[in-house]
């Protein structure tokens, strides 16, 4: 099956977008770092779930997401853990905490598993969320494809700036020579405990908003009809609405 | 980034409208507005409110417009959550240029600012120095 064709789109959609999306959809169906292909297929169609979960509506009502108990809206192929962390990220993520990803990792969802769940499923909600504010369905989720996960940590992440372990600023070599070139910020190390989780959210951040290169320019990009200014009302305003203080 | 767009490019913007403020949607970023509400719609996922907001940016500003907002919106809906999933603060350069926005926008009342220490004098201080300097960095690689 072809995904993100956009043929029955009532707008023109950007070229660059829907070959993005493709090759997002490619390495959601393979087995990835820690989890199989089936499985992170089965994270994609949580994200969904979480979006229609009751019980996720009553946690994010809820003073202390702990507060009340509950069973959440799910299919059948993910362990509970991994079925909750996912729901948290994409409907109560500002109140994830430490603790919360400490306790997972003693009770059987590692850190690397987490940080690879959490790349998938925001990687999945953000194309997901491109098609809804356009009023577009969601595209169907791919096929899963036979296989193992890789199991690779990098050697040079450690602990130190989040709730997880990343490669520190100065350790984009070896296999990671590509993930930045002289400066980082947080926000691209946050995921990179799982490398490939950030080469893949990168790859469809570039055409969504703008590459490394074009963060450093202030006007109108070649292809683009939002210049820079009201790419970041956009920006500015889902952050705030999120409250997302960085 | 949107108070440095707009001192780099010389613009008059009032940054409370990340905040929602419709009163603050005058100035030099065209169509405002209408991207300020269609963005509030989808991280809202208020869909009456999201099929009100992309009639009115479709209307307004056009078919590309509309789809490069939802992009962008798309973008920020994930980058929100890979911030506050992984408890990363907010880099001490950026933090050091954001000095002024934070206490502008009151952005501390946000509960992911916990992962960020305040600061104190010496972030105030870089600021004073940081601020001028991005914006100097960032004319000189426009040209």
């Amino acid at each position: 099956m072809s995904h993100y064709q956009y043929d029955n789109s009532p707008y023109p959609i950007r070229t660059g977008l829907a070959p993005a999306y493709q090759k997002y959809w490619g390495a959601l169906a393979r087995p990835g770092t820690w989890f199989s292909g089936a499985e992170r297929v089965a994270i994609a169609g949580e994200v969904r779930n979480a979006l229609n979960c009751p019980f996720c509506a009553e946690r994010k009502a809820a003073l202390s997401p702990y507060a009340v108990k509950g069973e959440h809206l799910c299919g059948p192929v993910l362990d509970a853990r991994v079925v909750d962390a996912v729901h948290r990220v994409i409907t109560d993520q500002s109140r994830i905490t430490q603790a919360y990803i400490d306790d997972n990792a003693a009770n059987g969802l590692s850190e690397e598993r987490y940080v690879e769940l959490v790349g998938v499923a925001v990687t999945v909600f953000s194309i997901d969320e491109f098609n809804r504010a356009l009023g577009l369905p969601l595209e169907p989720l791919p096929q899963a494809e036979a296989g193992n996960p890789e199991c690779y940590r990098p050697a040079q992440a450690k602990h130190g700036t989040g709730y997880v372990a990343m490669i520190p600023a100065d350790g984009a070599t070896g296999r990671e020579a590509d993930l930045w070139q002289h400066r980082t910020a947080n926000v691209l190390r946050a995921l990179t405990l799982v490398p490939n989780a950030v080469r893949e959210w990168m790859a469809v951040g570039d055409e969504q908003y703008l590459s490394m290169t074009g963060m450093a320019q202030f006007g109108t990009f070649p292809g683009r009809a939002l210049n820079r200014m009201q790419t970041e009302v956009v920006a500015g305003r889902v952050s705030s609405y999120n409250e997302c203080f960085y | 980034m949107l108070s440095l767009s707009a001192e780099i490019t010389e613009s008059d913007v009032n940054l409370q409208l990340v905040n929602g403020d419709e009163s603050a949607t005058a100035g030099d970023v065209q169509h405002a507005a209408a991207l300020m509400k269609f963005a509030e719609a989808v991280a809202s996922r208020d869909e009456r409110a999201l099929a009100s907001a992309r009639s009115e940016l479709l209307e307004q500003a056009g078919a590309e417009v509309l789809v490069d907002a939802a992009a962008v919106a798309g973008n920020f809906q994930r980058m929100v959550r890979i911030a506050d999933s992984t408890g990363i603060p907010l880099d001490e350069r950026s933090a050091a240029l954001s000095y002024g926005l934070v206490k502008e926008l009151d952005l501390r009342r946000f509960a992911s600012a916990q992962n960020t220490p305040p600061g104190g004098f010496k972030r105030k201080l870089m600021s004073l120095i940081a601020r001028p300097m991005a914006k100097r960095l960032f004319k000189k690689l426009a040209k």
